[in-house]
Protein backbone atom coordinates (compact mmCIF):
# COMPACT_ATOMS: atom_id res chain seq x y z
CA UNK A 1 0.00 0.00 0.00
CA UNK A 2 2.81 2.42 1.25
CA UNK A 3 4.81 1.53 -1.95
CA UNK A 4 1.45 2.21 -3.99
CA UNK A 5 1.31 5.50 -2.78
CA UNK A 6 4.32 6.03 -3.02
CA UNK A 7 4.68 5.65 -6.49
CA UNK A 8 1.69 7.72 -7.66
CA UNK A 9 3.16 10.89 -5.23
CA UNK A 10 6.45 10.77 -7.45
CA UNK A 11 4.03 10.09 -10.48
CA UNK A 12 2.26 13.26 -9.73
CA UNK A 13 5.43 15.30 -8.43
CA UNK A 14 6.85 14.60 -12.00
CA UNK A 15 3.71 15.34 -13.97
CA UNK A 16 3.77 18.42 -11.85
CA UNK A 17 7.11 19.19 -12.40
CA UNK A 18 7.34 18.76 -15.55
CA UNK A 19 7.90 21.34 -18.46
CA UNK A 20 6.77 24.85 -17.96
CA UNK A 21 3.92 26.38 -19.93
CA UNK A 22 7.01 28.86 -20.85
CA UNK A 23 8.89 25.80 -22.48
CA UNK A 24 5.84 24.50 -24.46
CA UNK A 25 5.06 27.78 -25.87
CA UNK A 26 8.62 28.65 -27.17
CA UNK A 27 9.43 25.51 -27.89
CA UNK A 28 6.21 25.29 -30.03
CA UNK A 29 6.38 28.39 -31.18
CA UNK A 30 10.50 28.02 -32.48
CA UNK A 31 9.61 24.81 -34.21
CA UNK A 32 6.47 25.99 -36.19
CA UNK A 33 7.53 29.36 -36.31
CA UNK A 34 7.91 29.28 -40.66
CA UNK A 35 4.68 28.47 -41.13
CA UNK A 36 3.05 29.91 -37.75
CA UNK A 37 4.57 33.67 -39.59
CA UNK A 38 3.46 32.78 -42.57
CA UNK A 39 0.01 31.89 -41.86
CA UNK A 40 -0.48 35.48 -39.82
CA UNK A 41 0.93 37.01 -42.90
CA UNK A 42 -0.82 35.42 -45.82
CA UNK A 43 -4.31 36.32 -43.41
CA UNK A 44 -3.18 39.75 -42.53
CA UNK A 45 -3.29 40.44 -46.65
CA UNK A 46 -6.30 38.62 -46.94
CA UNK A 47 -8.19 40.41 -44.32
CA UNK A 48 -6.89 44.08 -45.36
CA UNK A 49 -8.75 43.07 -48.87
CA UNK A 50 -12.24 42.30 -46.78
CA UNK A 51 -12.20 41.37 -43.30
CA UNK A 52 -12.86 37.87 -41.53
CA UNK A 53 -11.95 35.48 -38.56
CA UNK A 54 -11.30 31.83 -38.61
CA UNK A 55 -11.83 29.16 -36.06
CA UNK A 56 -12.01 25.92 -35.88
CA UNK A 57 -14.88 24.77 -33.28
CA UNK A 58 -14.21 21.16 -33.04
CA UNK A 59 -11.14 18.94 -30.92
CA UNK A 60 -10.48 17.26 -34.16
CA UNK A 61 -10.26 20.46 -36.19
CA UNK A 62 -12.96 19.21 -39.01
CA UNK A 63 -15.44 22.12 -38.60
CA UNK A 64 -14.30 25.60 -39.87
CA UNK A 65 -16.35 28.34 -38.15
CA UNK A 66 -15.82 31.23 -40.36
CA UNK A 67 -16.89 34.88 -39.58
CA UNK A 68 -17.84 37.48 -42.54
CA UNK A 69 -17.33 40.86 -41.60
CA UNK A 70 -19.08 43.84 -43.09
CA UNK A 71 -20.05 47.14 -42.09
CA UNK A 72 -23.21 46.41 -41.03
CA UNK A 73 -23.30 42.75 -40.19
CA UNK A 74 -21.31 39.48 -39.26
CA UNK A 75 -22.38 36.28 -40.80
CA UNK A 76 -21.04 33.30 -39.09
CA UNK A 77 -21.24 30.07 -40.95
CA UNK A 78 -19.70 26.32 -39.90
CA UNK A 79 -18.42 23.75 -42.74
CA UNK A 80 -16.45 21.19 -43.32
CA UNK A 81 -13.05 22.71 -45.15
CA UNK A 82 -12.88 21.72 -48.39
CA UNK A 83 -17.39 21.19 -48.50
CA UNK A 84 -18.69 22.83 -51.54
CA UNK A 85 -21.23 25.23 -49.59
CA UNK A 86 -17.77 26.53 -48.17
CA UNK A 87 -16.75 28.02 -51.66
CA UNK A 88 -20.41 29.09 -52.53
CA UNK A 89 -20.29 31.23 -49.44
CA UNK A 90 -16.86 32.96 -50.36
CA UNK A 91 -17.60 33.57 -53.54
CA UNK A 92 -20.94 35.20 -53.11
CA UNK A 93 -19.91 37.30 -50.40
CA UNK A 94 -16.81 38.48 -52.92
CA UNK A 95 -13.67 36.72 -50.28
CA UNK A 96 -10.65 35.19 -52.15
CA UNK A 97 -12.10 31.85 -52.17
CA UNK A 98 -8.35 29.82 -52.84
CA UNK A 99 -6.56 32.58 -50.73
CA UNK A 100 -9.08 31.68 -47.45
CA UNK A 101 -9.15 27.66 -48.36
CA UNK A 102 -5.57 27.72 -48.45
CA UNK A 103 -5.27 29.61 -45.11
CA UNK A 104 -7.73 26.91 -43.48
CA UNK A 105 -6.00 23.87 -44.93
CA UNK A 106 -2.62 25.63 -43.63
CA UNK A 107 -4.41 26.28 -39.96
CA UNK A 108 -5.61 22.51 -39.74
CA UNK A 109 -2.32 21.32 -40.48
CA UNK A 110 -0.67 23.53 -37.72
CA UNK A 111 -3.05 23.74 -35.28
CA UNK A 112 -4.17 26.68 -35.41
CA UNK A 113 -7.68 27.25 -33.95
CA UNK A 114 -8.57 30.44 -34.00
CA UNK A 115 -7.20 34.00 -36.63
CA UNK A 116 -8.78 37.52 -36.01
CA UNK A 117 -7.94 41.24 -36.39
CA UNK A 118 -8.03 42.87 -32.84
CA UNK A 119 -8.12 46.72 -33.03
CA UNK A 120 -6.57 48.52 -30.07
CA UNK A 121 -5.58 52.42 -29.55
CA UNK A 122 -2.70 54.19 -28.87
CA UNK A 123 -2.79 58.23 -28.19
CA UNK A 124 -7.01 57.39 -29.13
CA UNK A 125 -5.63 56.27 -33.04
CA UNK A 126 -6.44 52.99 -34.28
CA UNK A 127 -3.91 49.95 -34.39
CA UNK A 128 -4.18 46.19 -35.27
CA UNK A 129 -2.84 43.34 -34.00
CA UNK A 130 -3.12 39.90 -35.30
CA UNK A 131 -4.27 37.43 -33.07
CA UNK A 132 -4.02 33.59 -33.17
CA UNK A 133 -4.47 30.67 -30.89
CA UNK A 134 -2.56 27.22 -31.44
CA UNK A 135 -3.81 23.72 -29.69
CA UNK A 136 -0.55 22.14 -29.13
CA UNK A 137 -0.59 18.72 -28.49
CA UNK A 138 0.04 18.33 -24.29
CA UNK A 139 -0.40 16.31 -21.17
CA UNK A 140 -3.67 17.43 -19.43
CA UNK A 141 -4.46 16.85 -15.82
CA UNK A 142 -7.46 15.48 -14.58
CA UNK A 143 -10.22 18.16 -14.38
CA UNK A 144 -8.05 20.84 -15.98
CA UNK A 145 -9.02 23.35 -18.27
CA UNK A 146 -7.40 23.08 -21.95
CA UNK A 147 -4.56 25.32 -22.67
CA UNK A 148 -3.79 27.29 -25.61
CA UNK A 149 -0.81 28.99 -26.74
CA UNK A 150 -2.12 32.42 -27.88
CA UNK A 151 0.22 34.88 -30.30
CA UNK A 152 0.00 38.40 -30.63
CA UNK A 153 1.69 39.77 -33.57
CA UNK A 154 1.55 43.76 -33.50
CA UNK A 155 3.06 45.93 -36.35
CA UNK A 156 5.16 47.78 -34.85
CA UNK A 157 7.69 47.16 -31.90
CA UNK A 158 6.47 47.20 -28.39
CA UNK A 159 7.49 47.53 -25.04
CA UNK A 160 8.27 45.17 -22.25
CA UNK A 161 9.41 45.22 -19.16
CA UNK A 162 12.60 43.35 -17.44
CA UNK A 163 10.29 40.00 -17.09
CA UNK A 164 9.18 40.65 -20.34
CA UNK A 165 5.76 41.42 -20.01
CA UNK A 166 4.10 43.23 -22.78
CA UNK A 167 3.61 47.07 -21.64
CA UNK A 168 1.20 49.58 -22.42
CA UNK A 169 4.14 51.84 -23.60
CA UNK A 170 7.74 52.62 -22.25
CA UNK A 171 6.43 55.52 -20.07
CA UNK A 172 4.01 54.47 -18.14
CA UNK A 173 5.25 50.79 -17.42
CA UNK A 174 1.78 49.93 -16.71
CA UNK A 175 1.15 45.73 -17.97
CA UNK A 176 -1.03 45.56 -20.61
CA UNK A 177 -3.23 43.10 -20.62
CA UNK A 178 -5.24 41.59 -24.12
CA UNK A 179 -8.20 39.36 -23.01
CA UNK A 180 -7.24 39.58 -20.19
CA UNK A 181 -4.40 37.83 -19.99
CA UNK A 182 -0.54 39.00 -19.55
CA UNK A 183 1.63 38.54 -22.63
CA UNK A 184 5.51 37.62 -22.94
CA UNK A 185 8.05 38.93 -25.64
CA UNK A 186 8.75 36.49 -28.33
CA UNK A 187 10.45 39.39 -30.61
CA UNK A 188 9.85 43.20 -30.16
CA UNK A 189 6.77 42.82 -32.11
CA UNK A 190 5.01 38.92 -31.22
CA UNK A 191 4.32 37.82 -28.11
CA UNK A 192 2.26 35.27 -26.15
CA UNK A 193 0.77 33.64 -23.66
CA UNK A 194 -0.88 30.56 -22.73
CA UNK A 195 -4.53 30.99 -22.21
CA UNK A 196 -7.90 28.57 -21.55
CA UNK A 197 -9.72 29.98 -24.08
CA UNK A 198 -8.39 30.27 -27.94
CA UNK A 199 -10.74 33.40 -29.23
CA UNK B 1 -5.15 15.57 -10.26
CA UNK B 2 -8.02 18.09 -9.34
CA UNK B 3 -7.67 21.31 -10.14
CA UNK B 4 -8.61 23.03 -6.97
CA UNK B 5 -7.78 26.19 -8.25
CA UNK B 6 -10.54 26.55 -10.83
CA UNK B 7 -12.42 25.22 -8.54
CA UNK B 8 -11.83 27.59 -5.64
CA UNK B 9 -11.51 30.69 -8.22
CA UNK B 10 -15.29 29.61 -8.97
CA UNK B 11 -16.73 27.93 -5.55
CA UNK B 12 -19.07 31.03 -4.72
CA UNK B 13 -20.26 31.52 -7.62
CA UNK B 14 -21.15 27.26 -8.44
CA UNK B 15 -22.46 27.74 -4.76
CA UNK B 16 -24.77 30.70 -5.69
CA UNK B 17 -25.88 28.34 -9.09
CA UNK B 18 -27.14 25.48 -6.59
CA UNK B 19 -28.68 27.63 -4.65
CA UNK B 20 -30.66 29.17 -7.28
CA UNK B 21 -31.47 25.87 -8.87
CA UNK B 22 -33.10 24.92 -5.44
CA UNK B 23 -36.02 28.13 -6.65
CA UNK B 24 -36.13 26.46 -10.14
CA UNK B 25 -37.76 28.48 -13.04
CA UNK B 26 -39.62 31.41 -12.52
CA UNK B 27 -41.56 33.63 -14.85
CA UNK B 28 -41.09 37.48 -14.02
CA UNK B 29 -43.19 39.87 -14.89
CA UNK B 30 -42.50 43.89 -14.43
CA UNK B 31 -45.01 46.56 -15.01
CA UNK B 32 -44.33 50.04 -14.75
CA UNK B 33 -47.38 52.26 -13.58
CA UNK B 34 -45.33 55.45 -14.39
CA UNK B 35 -46.33 57.34 -17.32
CA UNK B 36 -44.52 56.41 -20.23
CA UNK B 37 -41.63 58.83 -21.78
CA UNK B 38 -40.78 59.04 -25.09
CA UNK B 39 -38.30 61.08 -27.25
CA UNK B 40 -36.80 61.35 -30.57
CA UNK B 41 -33.38 61.44 -32.32
CA UNK B 42 -34.34 64.40 -33.47
CA UNK B 43 -35.22 66.15 -29.87
CA UNK B 44 -31.59 64.60 -28.29
CA UNK B 45 -29.40 65.59 -31.39
CA UNK B 46 -30.62 69.42 -31.09
CA UNK B 47 -30.40 69.82 -27.36
CA UNK B 48 -26.90 68.45 -27.61
CA UNK B 49 -25.87 71.09 -30.12
CA UNK B 50 -27.02 73.34 -27.94
CA UNK B 51 -24.22 72.59 -25.12
CA UNK B 52 -20.71 73.70 -24.85
CA UNK B 53 -18.87 70.18 -25.28
CA UNK B 54 -15.69 71.63 -25.17
CA UNK B 55 -16.01 72.36 -21.07
CA UNK B 56 -13.48 70.16 -19.15
CA UNK B 57 -14.37 69.13 -15.49
CA UNK B 58 -12.27 67.99 -12.47
CA UNK B 59 -15.49 65.70 -11.37
CA UNK B 60 -14.33 62.72 -14.34
CA UNK B 61 -10.50 63.43 -14.33
CA UNK B 62 -9.75 60.66 -17.15
CA UNK B 63 -12.29 61.53 -19.43
CA UNK B 64 -11.76 63.81 -22.17
CA UNK B 65 -14.63 66.14 -23.42
CA UNK B 66 -14.15 65.64 -26.80
CA UNK B 67 -14.13 61.90 -26.75
CA UNK B 68 -17.15 62.13 -24.36
CA UNK B 69 -19.05 64.60 -26.82
CA UNK B 70 -18.33 62.97 -29.95
CA UNK B 71 -19.46 59.48 -28.48
CA UNK B 72 -23.16 60.89 -27.16
CA UNK B 73 -23.35 61.90 -30.20
CA UNK B 74 -22.49 59.28 -32.44
CA UNK B 75 -24.78 57.32 -29.73
CA UNK B 76 -27.62 59.54 -30.93
CA UNK B 77 -27.01 59.42 -34.82
CA UNK B 78 -26.46 55.28 -34.84
CA UNK B 79 -27.51 53.59 -31.66
CA UNK B 80 -26.54 50.42 -32.59
CA UNK B 81 -22.91 51.14 -31.88
CA UNK B 82 -22.84 50.83 -28.60
CA UNK B 83 -19.71 48.88 -27.73
CA UNK B 84 -19.71 47.17 -24.32
CA UNK B 85 -15.97 46.49 -24.92
CA UNK B 86 -14.22 43.13 -25.75
CA UNK B 87 -13.64 40.49 -22.96
CA UNK B 88 -15.97 42.84 -20.75
CA UNK B 89 -19.00 41.89 -18.42
CA UNK B 90 -20.91 44.59 -19.83
CA UNK B 91 -23.23 42.61 -22.53
CA UNK B 92 -26.13 43.08 -20.23
CA UNK B 93 -26.14 46.89 -20.17
CA UNK B 94 -25.13 47.00 -23.93
CA UNK B 95 -28.58 45.21 -24.43
CA UNK B 96 -29.94 47.94 -22.22
CA UNK B 97 -28.50 50.91 -23.88
CA UNK B 98 -30.07 49.93 -27.11
CA UNK B 99 -33.38 49.48 -25.46
CA UNK B 100 -32.74 52.96 -23.41
CA UNK B 101 -31.90 54.85 -27.23
CA UNK B 102 -34.93 53.20 -28.72
CA UNK B 103 -37.56 54.85 -26.25
CA UNK B 104 -35.61 58.09 -25.22
CA UNK B 105 -32.82 59.21 -26.75
CA UNK B 106 -33.26 62.79 -25.12
CA UNK B 107 -33.42 61.59 -21.29
CA UNK B 108 -30.16 59.84 -22.30
CA UNK B 109 -28.05 62.66 -23.31
CA UNK B 110 -29.71 65.31 -20.66
CA UNK B 111 -28.24 62.25 -18.22
CA UNK B 112 -25.20 61.72 -19.38
CA UNK B 113 -24.72 65.46 -19.90
CA UNK B 114 -25.81 66.14 -16.23
CA UNK B 115 -23.61 63.47 -14.82
CA UNK B 116 -20.80 64.72 -16.58
CA UNK B 117 -21.46 68.12 -15.01
CA UNK B 118 -22.43 67.59 -11.83
CA UNK B 119 -21.41 64.03 -11.16
CA UNK B 120 -24.51 62.43 -10.16
CA UNK B 121 -27.86 62.52 -12.26
CA UNK B 122 -31.24 61.06 -12.13
CA UNK B 123 -32.55 59.13 -15.06
CA UNK B 124 -36.31 59.20 -14.54
CA UNK B 125 -36.93 58.08 -11.37
CA UNK B 126 -33.79 57.13 -10.77
CA UNK B 127 -30.82 58.85 -8.79
CA UNK B 128 -27.39 57.87 -9.37
CA UNK B 129 -24.18 58.84 -7.47
CA UNK B 130 -21.32 56.95 -8.90
CA UNK B 131 -18.25 55.76 -6.58
CA UNK B 132 -14.77 56.94 -6.27
CA UNK B 133 -13.33 54.48 -8.04
CA UNK B 134 -15.28 54.30 -10.97
CA UNK B 135 -15.21 58.28 -11.25
CA UNK B 136 -11.54 57.53 -11.55
CA UNK B 137 -11.82 54.83 -13.90
CA UNK B 138 -14.22 55.51 -16.71
CA UNK B 139 -11.94 57.13 -19.33
CA UNK B 140 -9.01 54.56 -18.44
CA UNK B 141 -10.65 51.27 -19.66
CA UNK B 142 -8.03 50.32 -22.06
CA UNK B 143 -7.69 47.03 -25.08
CA UNK B 144 -11.55 47.16 -24.99
CA UNK B 145 -11.58 47.65 -28.56
CA UNK B 146 -13.17 50.77 -29.65
CA UNK B 147 -14.60 51.65 -26.14
CA UNK B 148 -10.83 52.69 -25.17
CA UNK B 149 -12.03 55.75 -27.13
CA UNK B 150 -15.70 55.94 -26.42
CA UNK B 151 -15.84 57.64 -22.89
CA UNK B 152 -19.14 58.09 -22.83
CA UNK B 153 -20.07 54.74 -22.90
CA UNK B 154 -17.53 53.87 -20.33
CA UNK B 155 -19.24 56.39 -17.92
CA UNK B 156 -22.72 54.72 -18.62
CA UNK B 157 -21.48 51.18 -18.67
CA UNK B 158 -19.15 51.40 -15.21
CA UNK B 159 -22.20 54.29 -13.54
CA UNK B 160 -24.66 51.38 -14.81
CA UNK B 161 -22.46 48.38 -13.01
CA UNK B 162 -21.45 50.47 -9.94
CA UNK B 163 -25.23 51.37 -9.48
CA UNK B 164 -27.86 48.03 -10.27
CA UNK B 165 -26.55 45.14 -7.84
CA UNK B 166 -28.07 41.71 -8.22
CA UNK B 167 -26.98 38.36 -6.44
CA UNK B 168 -24.02 38.12 -8.88
CA UNK B 169 -22.84 40.66 -7.47
CA UNK B 170 -23.12 39.87 -3.93
CA UNK B 171 -19.40 38.80 -3.30
CA UNK B 172 -17.77 42.15 -5.58
CA UNK B 173 -19.93 45.10 -4.85
CA UNK B 174 -16.60 47.62 -4.77
CA UNK B 175 -15.03 48.60 -7.97
CA UNK B 176 -11.41 47.70 -8.29
CA UNK B 177 -9.19 48.19 -11.11
CA UNK B 178 -10.05 45.43 -14.07
CA UNK B 179 -13.69 44.78 -12.62
CA UNK B 180 -15.31 45.57 -15.72
CA UNK B 181 -14.11 42.02 -16.53
CA UNK B 182 -15.24 40.39 -13.38
CA UNK B 183 -18.86 39.72 -11.60
CA UNK B 184 -18.62 42.76 -10.62
CA UNK B 185 -20.60 43.73 -13.88
CA UNK B 186 -22.05 40.87 -14.69
CA UNK B 187 -26.03 40.82 -14.93
CA UNK B 188 -28.40 38.01 -13.65
CA UNK B 189 -32.02 37.95 -15.36
CA UNK B 190 -33.85 39.82 -12.55
CA UNK B 191 -31.68 42.26 -12.07
CA UNK B 192 -31.83 43.05 -16.55
CA UNK B 193 -35.25 42.91 -16.16
CA UNK B 194 -35.25 45.82 -13.50
CA UNK B 195 -32.91 47.76 -15.45
CA UNK B 196 -35.12 47.77 -18.60
CA UNK B 197 -38.16 48.40 -16.45
CA UNK B 198 -36.45 51.59 -14.52
CA UNK B 199 -34.83 53.14 -17.55
CA UNK B 200 -37.39 52.90 -20.45
CA UNK B 201 -40.68 52.85 -18.42
CA UNK B 202 -42.20 50.47 -20.34
CA UNK B 203 -43.55 47.23 -19.71
CA UNK B 204 -41.38 44.76 -19.68
CA UNK B 205 -42.09 40.39 -19.25
CA UNK B 206 -40.19 37.85 -19.25
CA UNK B 207 -39.63 33.73 -18.96
CA UNK B 208 -36.73 31.92 -17.73
CA UNK B 209 -34.26 31.90 -15.17
CA UNK B 210 -31.05 32.13 -14.72
CA UNK B 211 -30.00 28.33 -14.55
CA UNK B 212 -33.22 26.85 -15.96
CA UNK B 213 -34.68 27.26 -19.53
CA UNK B 214 -38.06 28.87 -20.05
CA UNK B 215 -41.15 26.41 -20.45
CA UNK B 216 -41.86 27.56 -23.44
CA UNK B 217 -43.04 24.52 -25.80
CA UNK B 218 -41.79 25.66 -29.21
CA UNK B 219 -39.27 28.34 -28.82
CA UNK B 220 -39.20 29.30 -32.32
CA UNK B 221 -43.10 30.11 -32.55
CA UNK B 222 -42.74 31.83 -29.07
CA UNK B 223 -40.39 34.51 -30.88
CA UNK B 224 -41.89 34.60 -34.12
CA UNK B 225 -44.94 35.40 -32.43
CA UNK B 226 -43.83 38.09 -30.88
CA UNK B 227 -41.12 39.89 -32.54
CA UNK B 228 -43.25 42.06 -34.91
CA UNK B 229 -45.25 43.75 -32.03
CA UNK B 230 -41.89 44.02 -29.17
CA UNK B 231 -38.49 44.20 -28.75
CA UNK B 232 -37.28 41.09 -28.24
CA UNK B 233 -34.12 40.10 -25.47
CA UNK B 234 -32.65 37.01 -25.02
CA UNK B 235 -30.53 35.78 -21.97
CA UNK B 236 -28.48 32.69 -23.88
CA UNK B 237 -25.65 30.62 -23.30
CA UNK B 238 -22.90 32.08 -25.90
CA UNK B 239 -20.57 29.58 -24.70
CA UNK B 240 -22.50 26.77 -27.14
CA UNK B 241 -22.69 29.28 -30.25
CA UNK B 242 -19.32 30.78 -29.85
CA UNK B 243 -17.10 28.27 -28.43
CA UNK B 244 -13.80 29.36 -26.47
CA UNK B 245 -12.56 26.53 -25.77
CA UNK B 246 -12.48 22.58 -26.97
CA UNK B 247 -13.98 20.83 -24.09
CA UNK B 248 -17.67 18.86 -24.77
CA UNK B 249 -18.69 19.61 -20.98
CA UNK B 250 -19.74 22.52 -20.73
CA UNK B 251 -21.43 24.60 -17.34
CA UNK B 252 -25.23 24.82 -18.87
CA UNK B 253 -25.79 28.67 -17.88
CA UNK B 254 -26.39 31.87 -19.61
CA UNK B 255 -23.62 33.92 -20.19
CA UNK B 256 -24.84 36.70 -22.56
CA UNK B 257 -27.58 39.78 -23.43
CA UNK B 258 -28.84 39.96 -26.97
CA UNK B 259 -31.57 41.87 -29.18
CA UNK B 260 -33.16 39.83 -31.41
CA UNK B 261 -33.58 41.49 -34.90
CA UNK B 262 -34.48 39.17 -36.88
CA UNK B 263 -36.07 35.42 -37.02
CA UNK B 264 -36.50 32.75 -39.95
CA UNK B 265 -36.88 29.10 -40.44
CA UNK B 266 -36.05 26.70 -43.28
CA UNK B 267 -36.23 23.18 -43.07
CA UNK B 268 -34.60 22.27 -39.81
CA UNK B 269 -32.34 25.70 -39.85
CA UNK B 270 -33.04 28.96 -37.90
CA UNK B 271 -31.25 32.16 -38.95
CA UNK B 272 -31.23 34.41 -36.56
CA UNK B 273 -29.84 38.18 -36.58
CA UNK B 274 -29.41 39.74 -33.80
CA UNK B 275 -27.72 42.91 -32.33
CA UNK B 276 -24.89 42.69 -29.93
CA UNK B 277 -21.37 44.16 -29.48
CA UNK B 278 -21.99 47.23 -31.71
CA UNK B 279 -23.67 45.80 -34.91
CA UNK B 280 -25.81 43.04 -36.06
CA UNK B 281 -24.72 38.95 -36.59
CA UNK B 282 -26.26 36.55 -38.63
CA UNK B 283 -26.17 32.87 -38.28
CA UNK B 284 -27.77 29.86 -38.93
CA UNK B 285 -28.76 26.93 -36.11
CA UNK B 286 -30.81 24.34 -35.77
CA UNK B 287 -33.87 24.37 -33.72
CA UNK B 288 -32.02 21.92 -30.95
CA UNK B 289 -29.74 24.43 -30.31
CA UNK B 290 -32.37 26.92 -30.10
CA UNK B 291 -33.61 25.52 -27.31
CA UNK B 292 -30.43 24.56 -25.73
CA UNK B 293 -29.26 28.21 -26.04
CA UNK B 294 -32.19 30.72 -24.29
CA UNK B 295 -32.70 30.70 -20.73
CA UNK B 296 -34.28 34.06 -20.69
CA UNK B 297 -36.71 35.74 -23.17
CA UNK B 298 -37.50 39.48 -22.60
CA UNK B 299 -40.10 40.93 -24.22
CA UNK B 300 -40.02 44.96 -23.95
CA UNK B 301 -43.51 47.02 -25.18
CA UNK B 302 -42.66 48.89 -28.65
Amino acid sequence: MIRSLSFFSVIILFLAASCSTKMISNKYYQEQKGTVDSIESRYEKLNAKKPFALAFTDKKLNIVSIEMISDTLTRIYEFNPGEKRLADSLLKYNYDTSGVNYLIRKMQQTKVTWINSVDYYVNDQPQQLIYLSIKPVTFRYLFSPPQYLALGYFRTAQAFDEKGRLLDNRRTKRVRKIKGQVFYRITDRICYTITEKYR
Amino acid sequence: MINYKILARHYRFLLFLFLLSITGSEQILASDLLAKTRSTKAEALAFLEKIDQTKETSLWPNVKPKLFYDNLKLNLEDPGTFYPGRSTYFCGYGALSYLVMEKDPLGYVKFMNELYDKGAATFHTTHFKPSAAVVQAAGTLKFKGVLDIRHAEQVWFLVLADHYKGYLNFFNKKFQEGDENSFWASTNLSKFVNMVNKLCNVHVSAVGSDLIKPWVKDVYSYLEKRIDSTTISLYINNRIIHKKNHDKIKFSIPTHYIILRQISRQGDVITLRYWDYGGETEMQISNRTLKKIIFGIITIDK
